[in-house]
């Protein structure tokens, strides 16, 4: 009786834990900032969410005609690295109640990198929050959600 | 016994389920062509234009500065029983404390709060020989301006935006301890139309109510945010409050060279030991000041701001209300001044301390 009572609290837990997970794999997905400039790929990575840079409107840099890198990276040593593919969400983790946090954003336009919260306004809708260091000195952007073709 | 190792092997389970293998190390070839020809998911989405341009110089969250100004000759005019008086000031400087802090940003609409705190405080070469009253106020009391406001950017689809400001600004030789009564505030406002071409310019017209040439007055305003197709030059002018010519070295370092027209009408109420029949006074104030900007990050959010300049007069007149009333002059009324006082040039610096927009 003991046994059967603890494979069901264990089984419990397990499926509870899933079901967190699951509900954090909304944000997998194909999204737009507001720009339109760029579309982002938001993937899951063992247990964090990363969003890669997968489409750009402006694909070419106009001075060399080749395809963008990330020149304003303060780095020199990434300003060579492709935009297209570039991780600009990292190390995102779901927090519960359609939030997600204790991840960074990094703007290539101006090669700083941001705290950011993502919070999930209805199933294509994003609120994506780039602070530094407390949430009032940010911006807010939104995002939608793209529909991939024959997905 | 047996429950112990079954429990453990459920945890074995669930810690396998909880963890996927890392593979941020390895990329799959992408086919970035899947992404080229996407619709919203949500029907009923819409795209909209952004308030920014390639390469603009960054916004200012907070900004702290301390404007200077070198020596010049201040022309008091007469008026009841005072005689005409010119004096020298060896410096005029000052704090300059900026916020603009968003308070909706949304896609379809941009909400932000503006809050500034400037001072001007006047040192007098021979502060003990002084006898026209507008030299005395200025020497013991300075000028100060508190003002609050509001800038709403409104996008109607991706080309069309509405930009308004608006705001209420408290002006005048008061003190921490005679804080000013808010009848006196001046409010000014603005609107503009616009257009936004590409990602590298926005156009627009507009009008606005203005104080910048210290007195009321209605102006139409031309904004042209742009930025060629390089990104090493850009303009940002929003006619005639301010214009510059941009040159960007890159994404943290980038010079400003243009002008800004900056004024507004200071009450003057604190009499220190002068007193006049005049008791509604107000100094025109307005000045042009053409610069050279060096503008450049220091650390990450941290922006130092450097220009230098000329300060050329432009208004320094004052009005006397008749029953406390503000009237506009325009740029053809004959309205009497009460003094027509009038300020030589001079250059002048100023430098600030700013943490940047994301």
């Amino acid at each position: 009786m003991r046994l059967t009572l603890l494979v069901t609290v264990c089984t419990l837990l397990i499926s509870l834990t899933s079901l967190a997970q699951d509900a954090g794999d909304r944000l997998v997905g194909v999204w737009e900032p507001s720009s339109g400039k760029a579309r982002v790929k938001i993937e899951k990575i063992g247990s964090k969410y990363f969003g890669k840079i997968v489409w750009l409107r402006e694909p070419n840099d106009p001075d060399t005609g080749l395809p963008k890198t990330d020149k304003n990276n303060p780095d020199p040593a990434l300003q060579g690295a492709p935009l297209r593919g570039y991780r600009m969400l990292k190390d995102f983790e779901y927090k519960g109640e359609d939030e997600w946090g204790s991840g960074t954003i990094y703007d290539p336009e101006n090669g700083s990198t941001y705290d950011c919260v993502i919070k999930m306004k209805d199933d294509n809708t994003l609120d994506i929050r780039g602070f530094i260091g407390i949430s009032t000195f940010g911006r807010t952007d939104v995002w939608k959600r793209l529909q991939i073709p024959g997905r | 016994m047996r429950w112990i190792w079954i429990l453990m092997a459920l945890m074995a389970t669930s810690i396998l389920f909880a963890q996927t293998p890392d593979t941020t190390a390895t990329e799959e070839e992408e086919d970035w062509s899947l992404y080229d020809d996407l619709s919203f998911a949500d029907e009923g989405a819409k795209r909209f234009c952004t308030s920014k341009v390639t390469n603009l110089s960054p916004q200012k969250l907070i900004s702290v500065g301390y404007d200077f100004q070198g020596g010049y000759d201040v022309s008091a005019g007469s008026f009841e029983s005072f005689a005409a008086e010119t004096a020298t000031v060896t410096a005029s400087h000052g704090l300059r404390l900026q916020a603009n802090i968003p308070l909706l940003s949304r896609n379809d609409i941009i909400v932000q709060l503006n809050a500034n705190y400037a001072e001007q405080r006047y040192a007098y070469a021979d502060n003990q020989t002084l006898t026209h009253p507008l030299h005395r106020w200025l020497n013991d009391n300075g000028l100060r301006t508190m003002g609050l406001g509001m800038t709403v950017f409104k996008p109607f689809n991706e080309k069309n935006f509405l930009l308004v400001q608006a705001s209420g600004d408290n002006n005048g030789d008061f003190g921490w301890a005679d804080m000013p009564s808010l009848r006196n505030t001046r409010y000014s406002a603005a609107v503009v139309y616009g257009w936004k071409k590409s990602d590298r310019m926005m156009w627009g017209l507009g009008a606005a109510r203005t104080y910048r040439v210290g007195e009321i007055n209605y102006v139409p305003i031309v904004l042209l945010n742009w930025t060629s197709s390089n990104g090493k030059w850009g303009t940002e002018l929003l006619l005639p409050a301010r214009g510059h010519l941009r040159r960007t070295f890159n994404s943290r370092n980038l010079m400003l060279f243009g002008f800004e027209l900056e004024g507004n009408s200071y009450r003057m109420n604190n009499r220190s030991d002068v007193e006049t029949l005049a008791d509604n006074i107000e100094l025109r104030r307005s000045e042009l000041r053409i610069r050279l900007a060096w503008e450049r990050s220091i650390k990450d959010f941290i922006w130092l701001s450097a220009q230098a300049g000329y300060r050329y007069n432009w208004a320094f007149e004052a009005d006397n209300f008749t029953d406390n009333r503000e009237f506009f002059r325009g740029f053809f009324g004959d309205q009497p001044y009460l003094m027509e006082n009038s300020l030589t040039n001079t250059f002048y610096l100023l430098f600030s301390v700013n943490l940047v927009s994301p």
